[in-house]
C-alpha cells in the first residue's frame, strides 16, 4: 500500500498542476562528491562507522540527485514534494524524503494558522535551513540533525499558530505548534544499533536503513505504524526580528514497546525526547547555533525492557564573507544501555570545519573535515578498537537549476 | 536615567528694524512669507540618522493636507521596493510582483487592512489607503519579507538625508514636528516638538533619540534560506 503512496502523491501534483492553471515551481540539483575517509562502513552499508562515507567509500560518489516540486493549489493551499536519489540506499533506488501539503490563511488580527499534512521533518534542525533540508554551514550535519534525517520523520498532521509580532510593531514573533503521526514506531532502531552518526543521506520517506542481511539494522524500516497508536509532538518557538530563533520541541512517538510486527517481526520502538536550540545571526554574516537534545528508546519483547537513553549538544559558528561561508562546528553525543552488555552504548565527541563556495545561483563549491573520536562497544564486539578516531574529507560540486533559481 | 530627546529652536533677535522688515516683505510680497524649517535627527550616540520620517503640522490656521498621490511598491528578489513609503491620506499605492515567484500580500494593520491573492506581474489595481497610521506589509509565503507604508494626514512630509536633515518651506506659524522610524524603540510621543517658526527665515529643530534603533534587517542572508 505504501509503495502506492509515491506515484499517487506525484499524481497529485500533476493534476492539481493542470487543475490550477499555476505554475509549478520546481528545483533539480545533482551534488557530487570526491571522498577522502579511513572511517568504518557507515550504518547504510551494515558497519558501525559514524561518518556517511567508510574508507572504501573513497573517491567519486553521489551525493544526492534532487527533484523538488511545489504546487500552489488555489489561494491558500500548496503541495510540496522533495525526491532524491543517494547512491547508498541499500536497494531503494528513490524516494521522497518530504511530500506534504501546506495549508497557510492570511494572518489575521496578528495572528496566522498554519497546518501541514503528509510526511515532513519536525521543527527541531536551527541548521537544515536550506532546500531540501540541507545544512548551508556544512555537508555533514550535526548529530542530532544526522539521526533526524536517518530515521525521524513526521507521517502525519502537523498546526502551528503564530503570533506575528514583527507585523505589529513589535520586535518578537512567538509560535505554538502541535502534531500527531503514526509510522514512525521504528524510530530508535538506528541510534540503538548504531549510535549516531554524521552524514547528510536522509532517509526516504517508508525507504529502508541499513543493508538487508545485513546485521544489526538489515535493511529495517523507520517508517512503520506497528501499534496503530498515534505519536504526538508540541513545540515553541520564540523569535527576535530576524536576528535570533529559540525553539523547545518534546516528541514521543508513544510506540507500545511490546509490540512486534506481526508480518516482518519488527519490534516497535518507544522514543521519545526533547531538544532545544537557538540560532543568532548577526551583521556582517555571523551566525551561531546551539542545539541540544535529550531522548530515551525502549523496546520491551518478550516482557523484557531494554533502553537506551541518548544525548548531543552542538555548537556552530559560521561566517559569510560574499559567497564564501566558513564554518565550524562541535558536537558531543553519547548513548547509553541497560543490556547486560551494554549492547549499543557509545560517547564521543567531533569536529567538523566547511569552506562552502557558491560561485553563482547555480553552481556550489565545497570543502569539508569530519572528525569523530568515540567509543563504542558495539565496535568493540566486532573486533575494532573501543576508541576509534574516523576521518573524512569530501570534496562537493552542485550543479542546481529550476524555475526559481536564476 | 536618560536624556530626553533634545529640541532647538533658532529666533531672531528680532526688535523694531526686523519687525518694519517683516512688515515690507509682508505688504511686498503677499500674504505667508515662508521660511525654511530645518530638522536634524540624531542618534543617541550623535550620529546622524538617515531615512528617518519627518511630518510638520500646522497648529494655527485653516487645515491642510498634502495632495494625494499615487506610489508604487515593487517586489523585487524577495524583497519589498522601497522597504518604505511616506504617503498623504488618500493615496494610491500599486504593488507590481517583479519576481518570478508568486508573492501574496497582506496587511492586518488597523490603517488598512487587505491581501493581495496570489499573484505575480501586476494584475491587480491600485490600493487606496484612506486612513492615516502605520501599515506594515508583509507576504505570506516570504516570511522575511516586510515593508512600511506610513500614511500621513501631515501636509509637510519627508525623510531625512545622508546627513540626518530635512528641510521644507513653510509659512510662518506654529508647528507641530513629529518623527518615525520602523525601527524606533521609544515612543512617537516622545519624539513631537512643537516650535514657532517667526522671524527669522530659518528655523532649525534637532530631534535625538534617547534608545538605539533596533537592528536592521538581515541583508545578505540567501532568499532560499528558511527565514
Amino acid at each position: 500500500m505504501l509503495s502506492g503512496l509515491r506515484p499517487a502523491a506525484l499524481l497529485l501534483v500533476l493534476l492539481a498542476a493542470s487543475a490550477t492553471g499555476r505554475a509549478t515551481d520546481w528545483q533539480l540539483s545533482l551534488d557530487t562528491r570526491l571522498v577522502s575517509s579511513d572511517a568504518y562502513p557507515s550504518f547504510m552499508e551494515g558497519g558501525l562507522g559514524t561518518v556517511r562515507f567508510g574508507s572504501g567509500d573513497s573517491g567519486v560518489r553521489l551525493g544526492r540527485l534532487r527533484l523538488a516540486l511545489s504546487q500552489p493549489l488555489g489561494e491558500l493551499w500548496s503541495a510540496h514534494l522533495d525526491a532524491s536519489v543517494f547512491d547508498d540506499q541499500g536497494g531503494s533506488v528513490a524516494g521522497l524524503t518530504e511530500a506534504y501539503l501546506l495549508f497557510r490563511p492570511y494572518p489575521f488580527a496578528g495572528y496566522r494558522f498554519r497546518l501541514k499534512a503528509g510526511g515532513f521533518y519536525p521543527p527541531v534542525s536551527l541548521e537544515n535551513r536550506a532546500a531540501g533540508w540541507e545544512s548551508p554551514y556544512t555537508l555533514s550535519y550535526s548529530a542530532i540533525n544526522s539521526w533526524l534525517a536517518a530515521e525521524v520523520r513526521i507521517i502525519g498532521l502537523e498546526g502551528t499558530l503564530e503570533w506575528l509580532g514583527t507585523r505589529s510593531g513589535h520586535a518578537f514573533d512567538l509560535g505554538v505548534t502541535a502534531g500527531v503521526f503514526g509510522w514512525n514506531d521504528r524510530a530508535g532502531v538506528v541510534i540503538a544499533n548504531n549510535g549516531f552518526v554524521f552524514t547528510d543521506r536522509q532517509t526516504p520517506l517508508f525507504g529502508r536503513v541499513g543493508q538487508p542481511g545485513v546485521a544489526p539494522l538489515n535493511g529495517a524500516e523507520p517508517f512503520m505504524e506497528i501499534d496503530r497508536r498515534a505519536g504526538g509532538y508540541a513545540g515553541l518557538e520564540a523569535r527576535y526580528l530576524d536576528r535570533a530563533v529559540l525553539r523547545v520541541l518534546r516528541y514521543d512517538n508513544r510506540a507500545d514497546p511490546t509490540d512486534i510486527d506481526t508480518l516482518s517481526h519488527a519490534i516497535a520502538w518507544d522514543t521519545r525526547f526533547t531538544s532545544a536550540g537557538l540560532r543568532l545571526e548577526a551583521d556582517h554574516g555571523w551566525t551561531a547555533i546551539v542545539q541540544w537534545l535529550e531522548g530515551v528508546t525502549t523496546i520491551a519483547p518478550q516482557s523484557q525492557t531494554f533502553n537506551w537513553p541518548f544525548q548531543s549538544t552542538f555548537a556552530l559558528l559560521s561566517k559569510r564573507f560574499g559567497r564564501s561561508t566558513l564554518s565550524a562546528r562541535y558536537d558531543r553525543f553519547a548513548v547509553q544501555s541497560n543490556v547486560a552488555d551494554v549492547y549499543g552504548s557509545q560517547d564521543g565527541h567531533a569536529w567538523a570545519a566547511a569552506y562552502i563556495f557558491d560561485a553563482d545561483a547555480h553552481w556550489r563549491f565545497a570543502l569539508e573535515c569530519v572528525r569523530v573520536i568515540s567509543s563504542s562497544t558495539n565496535r568493540e564486539e566486532q573486533g575494532g578498537p573501543p576508541l576509534a578516531t574516523e576521518t573524512q574529507w569530501q570534496l562537493a560540486i552542485r550543479y542546481a537549476l529550476g524555475s526559481t533559481i536564476h | 536615567m536618560r536624556p530626553p530627546a533634545r529640541a532647538y529652536c533658532s529666533r531672531s533677535s528680532g526688535g523694531a528694524v526686523g519687525a518694519l522688515a517683516a512688515l515690507c516683505v509682508l505688504l511686498l510680497a503677499g500674504p505667508a512669507p515662508a521660511a525654511t524649517l530645518v530638522v536634524n535627527v540624531h542618534t543617541p550616540d550623535g550620529h546622524a540618522l538617515p531615512g528617518a520620517v519627518v511630518t510638520v503640522r500646522a497648529l494655527d490656521g485653516p487645515a491642510r493636507h498634502a495632495t494625494a498621490v499615487h506610489a508604487v511598491m515593487d517586489q523585487v528578489n524577495r524583497s519589498f521596493a522601497p522597504d518604505l513609503l511616506v504617503i498623504p491620506v488618500g493615496s494610491t499605492v500599486e504593488f507590481p510582483n517583479s519576481d518570478s515567484v508568486s508573492h501574496q500580500i497582506y496587511s492586518f494593520s488597523p490603517a488598512k487592512r487587505f491581501q493581495l491573492p496570489l499573484y505575480r506581474g501586476k494584475p491587480y489595481p491600485p490600493v487606496h489607503f484612506d486612513q492615516a497610521g502605520v501599515v506594515t506589509l508583509g507576504c505570506n509565503i516570504h516570511d522575511e519579507m516586510l515593508a512600511y507604508l506610513l500614511v500621513t494626514d501631515a501636509p509637510w512630509y519627508g525623510r531625512t538625508n545622508d546627513g540626518g536633515g530635512w528641510s521644507v518651506e513653510v509659512p510662518r506659524g506654529r508647528y507641530r514636528v513629529a518623527l518615525w522610524h520602523p525601527r524606533l524603540r521609544e515612543d512617537t510621543d516622545e519624539l513631537e516638538r512643537e516650535l514657532t517658526v517667526g522671524d527669522s527665515d530659518r528655523a532649525d529643530l534637532t530631534l535625538r533619540l534617547s534608545k538605539p534603533l533596533q537592528p536592521a534587517p538581515l541583508s545578505d542572508r540567501p532568499h532560499s534560506w528558511d527565514y
